[in-house]
């Protein structure tokens, strides 16, 4: 990375860090500031020329859909938010959006809904400026929401041909009791198809989260700071804070494992997920960064486990470990996905197995040293464009809205010790923390 | 005049030597794609899926000095992979490193090209694997893709690029190590070969490369087999019966138009503004989606773009001598299934008969200009793009496509439509249940009456009592049904 850094602040003439380049894991010379009425601005100056990619990051997901039927609604209004303006309708919009050659799109994860365009750099004015009118002035009418609720249901009826959906979803509802992971971001069937008649509440939740406070906007590419800043506090400065504050409710501790079956009813593969209940996302606590490095030792592709169920037995076809960077405590999963369904306790007693060597037995430093590597270069190689940059940072904004985050992270890594791996997988990875789900096809 | 030197050269049969394609740069990671003039359009009639077996044999096999396990031992802390893509024409090997791990990877890349392992159990592994990707991701969980291929594989019915990529089933169980290595040896040529390489790698780095390739067969000139299917000149439908819970479409029809031709750049600025892939503000996306709610978008093509649920941007080197006309319908409930088709329909013969207006062709001509940057943002990007115009014998893409915009006029625009498109000449795939229901409504034209969750506006109701009579002349003999069970096997 010594070599893009140079030339970044060889570009920028910015030298914001006094530490060497190869100790940062984010290395290029952000700047994090906040405008009096609490938005967050971050610019990125990348060094790559000509493009800029502005990443608008809202603090709410799935995860604040809080009250009974009322999922689904964040990612509701990651559509609703192209409907328009008095001052810019949505033909106007899209028509200006088109002329500056705008990728345009926007996501909504358990935690944050993300509106992101790439664009020239000559265009940047204009899109902070369309960008602010319609987070403040946002207006539709109760039949433009009914339509894009049919829109919403749409997307859910492309999704559900999937048998992962499926497993998800039933996943999450086996494995949380009171906490909003409880559903999927898309939201339960039955609360999409109410939709069309929450006119009222949709505005509700808008005016709830679509508020500077929690909103960050991520300036990243062939960029002037001053002038970014300049521009931002012009067109997004007048925006007003909101009082609300969610109560998301805690989830309380899982008492005995739990089991879920699903019976797909078209011919698949067995599909297994083995979780347990994980801490929520720290960059100083080291629970976390050390089930996040059993998730690569016990199930990457070059893990024993890997190698045995995929290469040499080849009962398996796909396998990995995942554990999300959750702001509230989620899931550390194991998904499999079985050639034969006479195999799935056979693979499902190899996972465990694995996984409890981890409570008995230390890791090996140097393999432990490996997966640290591993992450790193794969950190870095990802950054090898403005969007990708603004991409990753917008990811990790997922529970503070801090970039430094991904330092901290990183330098966490470097500290983790097989007694660390081992005290996280005795606290964690133990019965009562369990949910396991099975997915079977029919004929 | 450089275009059509790049042609010769490219199609020359005396043409023996390896071409380089480099972007050196100041980056600290380097990009390799390594691309083979070869591929499914080059399996024997009797093996499909021989292209793509060799290929991902050679990308998550063995090599003959390392096991599976060493090989992944040895990528994985530089969290590096060599991954490939398999098309008609061409098979991409690609992957980025590290410049400080450069040497390292670069060893492993091209071990695993030139000294692949052939072992039995690497076979079997990825064998099971492309069949399960048939019968399970493909034929079992994704309807939209299924849609596509069935549209390709009709329309190219019985010619090279008449069968999925990945090949059938009865196929892929027989094919044996023997018959990959024939392949390799065969089509893994020098002849076949352009490197990219791009990024921070030391001089002279691209010519060791090289040279190290050298030791590839030079290979005989290859007869391209050609592509060039006959549209039916009427509308036809294949309907593939599946359990599902909604209808997943696509139509299309062949287009004899690729990069270079002539109206080209017209066809572009057609498809963006007709449905710019996976973006909002397309003509279609408009009318379907935004407008009455009837699915999730709305898009079309010019060229092959597979994969579009999982990507935004197209990936590079799948270049075709010949493409289609394709619009993609994403899915909707089955009791709108019929005016869905219709509606698509009437929109695509509106643009045929009344064309783009002056406004909308200059903003969609300033959209592409623009945005063409933002499609060649990567090295890799830009290695694959310039080995597509080395292929289509046409300059650097984004030179190509501005230069064409600066000089087209909206006329040259609506008459390359008309010359090109025709409404009346369309293969229809819908996965649907049920599909004697849809099969009757297709052939006998019933009234597809719409009714909305909110009022609509004044033009949309109207429009609508059209577009529910919209006819769709196709012949009962016309329409095929077809058991999911029975594809790719």
């Amino acid at each position: 990375m010594m070599r893009l850094l140079s030339l970044v602040l060889l570009c920028c003439g910015a030298t914001l860090f006094a530490a060497t380049p190869t100790e940062k894991a984010f290395p290029f010379p952000y700047t994090q500031e906040e405008l009096p009425n609490g938005l967050r601005l971050v610019t990125i100056p990348t060094g790559f020329p000509n493009i800029v990619a502005l990443y608008i990051v809202v603090q709410t997901g799935s995860r604040n859909e809080v009250e009974e039927g009322k999922s689904g609604y964040a990612h509701l209004f990651e559509h609703l938010m192209f409907r328009g303006t008095p001052r810019f309708p949505a033909e106007k919009y899209q028509a200006l959006v088109k002329t500056a050659g705008g990728d345009q799109n926007a996501y909504t994860s358990a935690d944050i809904t993300v509106y992101h365009i790439t664009f020239s750099k000559e265009d940047l004015d204009t899109m902070l400026m369309l960008e602010a009118d319609r987070f403040q002035n946002l207006k539709y009418s109760p039949e433009i929401f009914k339509t894009e609720t049919l829109a919403v249901l749409g997307e859910y009826n492309k999704n559900v041909a999937d048998p992962n959906q499926k497993l998800f979803e039933t996943l999450a509802e086996t494995a949380f009791a009171r906490h909003p992971y409880k559903h999927t971001t898309m939201g339960f069937l039955k609360d999409i198809q109410a939709m069309p008649e929450q006119y009222e509440y949709g505005i509700e939740f808008f005016n709830r989260y679509y508020k500077p406070e929690y909103t960050t906007i991520i300036v990243a590419g062939d960029i002037n700071k001053a002038a970014v800043k300049t521009a931002v506090g012009r067109y997004w400065g007048k925006w007003q804070r909101g009082k609300y504050r969610p109560d998301i409710p805690a989830e309380p501790p899982q008492e005995k494992p739990a089991t879920a079956q699903i019976a797909w009813p078209t011919a698949t593969l067995p599909q297994l997920a083995v979780a347990f209940k994980a801490p929520a996302y720290s960059d100083r606590d080291p629970d976390w960064a050390a089930l996040n490095l059993i998730s690569y030792l016990g199930f990457a592709e070059n893990s024993d486990l890997y190698q045995k169920l995929v290469v040499q037995e080849q009962k398996v076809d796909s396998l990995g470990g995942f554990l999300s960077p959750s702001p509230d405590p989620y899931l550390f999963t194991i998904l499999a996905r079985i050639k034969k369904p006479t195999d799935i306790r056979y693979v499902q007693d190899q996972t465990l197995a694995t996984l409890q060597k981890f409570s008995d037995v230390l890791v090996e430093r140097k393999q432990l040293d490996t997966v640290k590597e591993h992450l790193r270069y794969g950190y870095s190689l990802s950054l090898d464009n403005t969007q990708a940059v603004a991409a990753a940072a917008a990811r990790a904004l997922r529970g503070q809205r801090d970039l430094d985050t991904v330092d901290r992270l990183y330098a966490l890594y470097a500290k983790i010790t097989p007694e660390d791996v081992q005290k996280a997988a005795k606290k964690y990875l133990v019965d009562k923390n369990r949910t396991i789900v099975t997915l079977t096809g029919g004929k | 005049m450089r275009a059509l030197i790049v042609l010769l050269l490219l199609s020359s049969a005396a043409w023996a030597q390896i071409r380089v394609v480099a972007r050196p740069g100041k980056s600290a990671l380097v990009d390799f794609r390594i691309v083979f003039l070869t591929g499914a359009a080059y399996d024997p009639p009797e093996k499909p899926g021989l292209a793509n077996l060799t290929a991902t044999l050679l990308s998550e096999g063995s090599t003959r000095e390392l096991s599976h396990k060493q090989l992944v031992d040895a990528m994985f802390p530089m969290a590096a992979a060599v991954t490939s893509q398999v098309d008609k024409e061409m098979i991409t090997f690609y992957g980025s490193t590290d410049v400080q791990n450069l040497e390292r990877y670069y060893t492993l890349f091209r071990t695993m090209l030139l000294n692949p392992g052939w072992r039995e159990d690497d076979l079997r592994r990825v064998k099971d694997q492309a069949i399960n990707y048939l019968r399970v991701s493909l034929r079992g969980a994704n309807e939209e893709e299924l849609a596509k291929e069935v549209l390709y594989q009709t329309i190219f019915d019985g010619r090279p690029y008449g069968r999925t990529n990945v090949g059938s089933i009865s196929a892929l169980e027989k094919m044996t190590i023997g018959d990959l290595r024939r392949f390799y040896e065969l089509q893994f040529t020098q002849q076949n070969l352009i490197i990219g390489i791009g990024g921070g790698y030391p001089q002279g780095f691209a010519d060791r490369v090289k040279k190290d390739f050298e030791v590839l067969p030079k290979g005989a000139p290859t007869s391209r087999p050609m592509a060039t299917a006959k549209s039916p000149g009427i509308l036809q439908a294949v309907l593939v019966e599946k359990p599902t819970r909604s209808v997943a479409i696509s139509m299309g029809t062949t287009l004899d138009v690729k990069r270079g031709d002539p109206d080209f750049p017209a066809l572009l600025v057609t498809q963006s503004y007709f449905g710019q892939h996976r973006a909002s503000g397309g003509r279609l996306y408009d009318r379907m989606r935004e407008l009455r709610g009837l699915n999730y978008g709305d898009y079309a093509y010019i060229e092959y773009f597979p994969r579009g649920m999982f990507r935004f941007e197209p990936e590079p080197n799948l270049a075709r001598q010949q493409q289609i006309f394709q619009i993609w319908i994403r899915p909707v409930p089955p009791e709108t299934a019929h005016f869905s088709m219709r509606l698509a329909l009437f929109e695509f013969d509106k643009l045929i008969r009344d064309g783009m207006s002056q406004e909308a062709f200059e903003r969609t001509r300033s959209f592409l200009n623009k945005n063409i940057n933002l499609l060649i943002k990567t090295k890799q990007a830009e290695l694959g793009y310039a080995i597509d115009s080395l292929y289509y014998g046409i300059p650097e893409y984004s030179t190509y496509v501005k230069s064409a915009l600066a000089k087209l006029t909206v006329k040259d625009v609506n008459e390359a439509i008309r010359r090109n498109l025709r409404a009346t000449d369309l293969r229809i795939v819908a996965v649907a249940q049920n599909c004697e229901d849809l099969k009757k409504k297709l052939s006998t034209n019933p009234l597809s009456t719409m009714t909305y969750n909110s009022p609509k506006p004044e033009d949309v109701v109207e429009e609508d009592k059209i577009i529910e009579r919209f006819r769709i002349d196709i012949k009962p003999e016309s329409i095929q049904i077809v058991p999911v069970e029975s594809l790719f096997e």
